[in-house]
């Protein structure tokens, strides 16, 4: 049977369209008691002030400066987040069941979701674009090191590259290694140097 | 099995698009409130381990909306318009046709009101009344409170830490959670997370009721057929019971 597929053209208004159309559809559930005005932003402010990267960054900070912590967090991420002072939903929503992944000179970890784009809201925020691109989620699992490379991280070939791939309900996330010369840092200080770039094993912290 | 279901491995592709920003276009932000909306509204939260009380909410959504429900509508695309289309767009798609398909709006309406905003941008959105928003008082409440999957284990793993099994080969259905370059491969169980995991709803293919959960460790040389091997890694995938056997 014929295919009906058009081809990969797109309408040149492609963008307009998108956002017209979003838009009635949110008018419409809005008129229709689905949601209120509010809902999508309130969603949206969530994200900026509550839940984001800058959670994961003090999680990570805090690993780097107490030994007895990061055993902790990489035991049980959950709990490790009750102790610090964080808003409360950090087993919220993409939440629930987070574990971290710690780099060592001998091994580097990165994460993938290869059939989506499952990610730890409550630690890292909402996921980049390149993250749910396909061309990322195709490659990583098969030539980690060269698409590493592509990120800018260039690993030693005696560098174990280990791959977690989200399939089922657990979140991972990455405990990236501590740069040198950050010895008088702060701890607060330290959390500034992270991006979610590093909690997700495609870069290397920066000083 | 759908292309979409087995992106793992492709090759020829480009390089990566080191695209870090959350959203590519404004307009984006808005579907991730609305499908994040329908999760936290879903009638099934009445069943979840935090105690909502989902009948009570004032909303006029009664479905039963999940990341499930969500990937489905990406898993049932033609899978050339899977990749025609960005994330989002998918999204996009895949909201509106549940709206349209479940009675919530029409077609017409949905066609009508974008050409209006599409002449006349931007447009306001209705405003809110007072009642609603407790509507919005959920929302952040499943924010915060989340839905975990966790269930008590209905029966002890059938696997241990060390076995070596094969991942099934099953019919991927209309939604799987088991991604094509694992099918048929053997790998070692590393880990049993603490607990079983329901999907919240069956699946073709077996998930739903609360199982077991593992990690399963893959050599490349075991996934992989020659080039491209990397054999200073190691690939890592949850998985669901149902889906390993024993070698």
């Amino acid at each position: 049977m014929p295919s009906n597929y058009p081809g990969f053209e797109h309408s040149p208004n492609r963008e307009a369209l998108s956002a017209a159309k979003v838009k009635a559809l949110e008018s419409l559930l809005i008129e229709k008691g689905v949601i209120t005005s509010n809902t999508v932003d309130t969603i949206l402010g969530h994200f900026e002030t509550k839940m984001g990267p800058f959670n994961g960054a003090k999680l990570v900070a805090r690993a780097w400066v107490d030994p007895a912590f990061k055993e902790r967090l990489l035991a049980d991420c959950n709990a490790a987040c009750q102790e610090m002072d964080f808003p409360d939903g950090m087993s919220g929503a993409e939440g629930e069941h987070m574990r971290i992944a710690e780099n060592t000179p001998e091994v580097h970890n990165v994460i993938v979701c290869t059939l989506c784009s499952c990610y730890p809201w409550p630690t890292l925020g909402l996921p980049p674009y390149w993250f749910k691109d396909p061309t990322f989620r195709a490659r990583i699992t098969r030539e980690p090191r060269t698409v590493l490379s592509e990120f800018g991280v260039a690993l030693d070939d005696s560098v174990e590259i280990r791959i977690w791939d989200t399939s089922a309900q657990i979140r991972w996330w990455v405990l990236p290694m501590r740069p040198a010369g950050t010895d008088d840092m702060s701890e607060s200080e330290l959390a500034e140097l992270l991006t979610p770039e590093a909690m997700m094993g495609v870069a290397k912290v920066k000083v | 099995m759908k292309l979409q279901h087995t992106l793992g491995g492709l090759e020829g592709l480009d390089p990566i698009n080191f695209e870090t920003e959350v959203f590519v276009e404004p307009w984006e932000q808005r579907i991730f409130g609305i499908h994040t909306a329908m999760m936290a509204l879903s009638n099934h939260l009445s069943t979840s381990l935090p105690d909502y009380e989902i009948d009570q909410v004032p909303t006029e959504f009664k479905s039963f909306w999940t990341w499930g429900h969500l990937r489905m509508g990406a898993e049932g695309m033609h899978p050339f318009e899977y990749f025609r289309l960005r994330y989002y767009e998918k999204w996009l798609g895949g909201i509106s046709g549940f709206f349209v398909e479940e009675g919530y709006i029409s077609q017409t309406e949905l066609d009508e009101r974008t050409a209006l905003f599409l002449e006349n941008e931007p447009g306001n959105l209705p405003s809110v009344d007072a009642e609603e928003t407790a509507i919005d008082t959920q929302v952040v409440k499943y924010l915060t409170e989340g839905d975990s999957p966790l269930r008590p284990l209905p029966a002890p793993p059938k696997f241990s830490v060390g076995d070596r099994v094969k991942v099934k080969n099953v019919p991927s259905g209309e939604h799987t959670r088991l991604p094509g370059h694992i099918r048929g491969r053997v790998a070692e169980v590393v880990k049993i997370y603490d607990g079983a995991f329901t999907y919240f709803f069956p699946t073709t293919d077996g998930l739903g009721t609360p199982m077991p959960v593992y990690s399963l460790a893959f050599k490349p040389e075991d996934i992989w057929e020659e080039s491209l091997i990397d054999s200073k890694s190691v690939y890592y995938n949850d998985i669901f019971e149902v889906y390993i056997e024993a070698l």
